[in-house]
């Protein structure tokens, strides 16, 4: 009985070892997942957020921001340094926004504060390194963003479905 | 059709020629070893070099990754950047080393496991030194390893470079035994020690060992992955129990040339795996039609063990000291007795008194 547990064991052995074996070639020729990040880039989920960005209306030719310092007020880390100017027809303007992007935290509470539309988060800007730290420090040209549109990346939606399930229990 | 044999034949004419022109044909017995071993050092770097790059491409698909690919097309020449960065690293040596033995350990194990080489058959009369007793000299020359590691682990003055050696002692030591006796089997069905004389009987026969001595094949193939300390059986250079074990103490060339030794060994044992049993420089018999020179199918064979290796080490986890102990000398070697047995009665039955 020992001597038949003796082989049996071997044999098991032998069976387990060639699974094991048989699923590392499978992978093998699987093929690779790794995504080689400067070249290639994962498309990033559509309602991602990463840096802020000064909404700018082409079509008046300005900046939404009308310089109310509520983002500035927001900000926990008072990295939010803003003036503003009342203009001729009475309306008060942004003419300077400068963020400290070293301090930031990103947690959009000036995004929430602000009741102009003027900042938002943009969704395929995350590359933040820069060789000097001053260069955090962005200005309302800087923060408009105007670079080339990240390829593979989704379009932001304005607004997620709502989920359906919970509207019917409400 | 161009042959091993031929290329040799070209070569040594050539070089002879050179001698009558330069005068020296009376030195042509000194001066042909020093250019045969500078060949296959030339030989085995680069191939090694490969090898090094091929396990960690092997690594790396095995586990969806892509591996090296920055250096050279396909990261080829990564191992040449690692070899290089090797060369020019500072050598740093613990004060309280002993130090000849620190010094002439990673040389014995670099040599021992390349002087291995000269017997291996690449294809017909492509062979440094065909020795009458090849699988000897290759089993007793590989075996001063163990002095060298255990030379390295004692003279580094370190504990844990002393627990790695001692531990390689034990397993090298150990599976030397299962090796030895999974050839056996094949010299006695051949009657020769010779790896040509080896492959010769294979071709004649007309199948290759692995068939009657699949047990034997996987002995060996077990046993020479333990004599080479590559996992799983790499306990005598556990990272996550000994550091590095006995080469913690070893930088630069003098770790090169431990990485160089342990590469080489796994070289020369998948060599002696397809001289044995696969049939040597013999073309595979359905794909016969193909007419390649023996080296080039000696070299895909090659490549296919040396690859099952690699997937060992990548596939199974490592065993427990007790483990790999239990493992060699209660199923090891009672198998492979077992396998010598078996194989002298079927064979005694089948040929009778006067086999060979």
């Amino acid at each position: 009985m020992g001597m038949l547990k003796y082989f049996k064991d071997i044999f098991g052995g032998l069976w387990n070892l060639s699974v094991g074996l048989s699923i590392t070639t499978k992978y093998f020729f699987k093929g690779t997942t790794t995504q080689q990040y400067p070249e290639e880039r994962l498309p990033l989920p559509a309602r991602s957020r990463s840096m802020i960005k000064l909404i700018y209306d082409d079509e008046k030719d300005q900046f939404n921001c009308v310089a109310c310092l509520m983002c500035a007020k927001a900000c926990p880390n008072s990295c939010i340094k803003l003036e503003g100017v009342r203009q001729a027809d009475g309306k008060r303007r942004m003419t300077t926004f400068k963020l400290d992007f070293s301090t930031c935290i990103f947690c959009g509470y000036c995004v929430e504060a602000c009741g102009f539309d003027a900042l938002t988060f943009v969704s395929e800007e995350y590359e933040n390194s820069v060789y000097k730290r001053g260069s955090l420090l962005q200005d309302e040209f800087a923060m408009k963003w105007i670079r080339p549109h990240v390829e593979g990346a989704e379009q932001p939606v304005a607004e997620a479905p709502a989920p359906a399930a919970a509207g019917a229990q409400s | 059709m161009l042959t091993g044999e031929n290329i040799v034949q070209l070569v040594s004419g050539l070089l002879h020629w050179a001698y009558a022109q330069a005068g020296i044909s009376s030195w042509a017995g000194i001066i042909d070893p020093i250019i045969a071993a500078v060949v296959m050092f030339g030989f085995i770097s680069v191939f090694v070099m490969f090898l090094v790059w091929m396990e960690r491409k092997v690594s790396a698909h095995m586990q969806s990754r892509i591996g090296p690919n920055r250096v050279g097309p396909f990261g080829l020449l990564q191992t040449v950047a690692d070899a290089i960065k090797l060369t020019t690293k500072e050598d740093v040596k613990p004060v309280n080393r002993d130090k000849i033995p620190y010094f002439l350990a990673p040389i014995v194990a670099f040599v021992a496991t390349f002087m291995g080489m000269v017997v291996i058959p690449f294809d017909k009369g492509m062979v440094v030194q065909d020795l009458n007793v090849g699988i000897l000299y290759i089993i007793a020359i590989t075996g001063f390893t163990v002095i060298a590691i255990l030379a390295a682990g004692w003279s580094s003055n370190n504990k844990y470079a002393l627990l790695g050696g001692f531990r390689s002692a034990a397993q090298i030591i150990s599976y030397e035994v299962p090796l030895v006796l999974s050839v056996v089997p094949i010299i006695m069905i051949t009657g020769t020690l010779s790896l040509s004389g080896i492959v010769e009987y294979q071709k004649t026969a007309g199948y290759w060992f692995i068939f009657p001595q699949i047990f034997a094949f996987l002995i060996f193939i077990t046993s020479a992955t333990a004599e080479a300390n590559r996992a799983p059986f790499d306990i005598p250079e556990a990272e996550s129990e000994l550091i590095g074990g006995f080469h913690t103490e070893y930088s630069g060339v003098k770790f090169a040339m431990f990485f160089l030794g342990e590469y080489i060994a796994v070289v020369v044992s998948s060599a002696v795996a397809v001289t044995l049993f696969l049939g040597g420089w013999l073309p595979v018999a359905f794909l016969g039609f193909l007419h390649l020179p023996g080296f080039v199918w000696f070299l895909a064979k090659l490549l296919l063990i040396i690859y099952l290796i690699m997937a060992f080490r990548w596939t199974f986890p490592r065993l427990r000291v007790d483990q790999l102990m239990d493992f060699g000398w209660k199923v090891l070697i009672p198998i492979s007795i077992l396998n010598i047995l078996i194989t002298a009665i079927v064979w005694l039955c089948l040929y009778g008194k006067g086999a060979q």
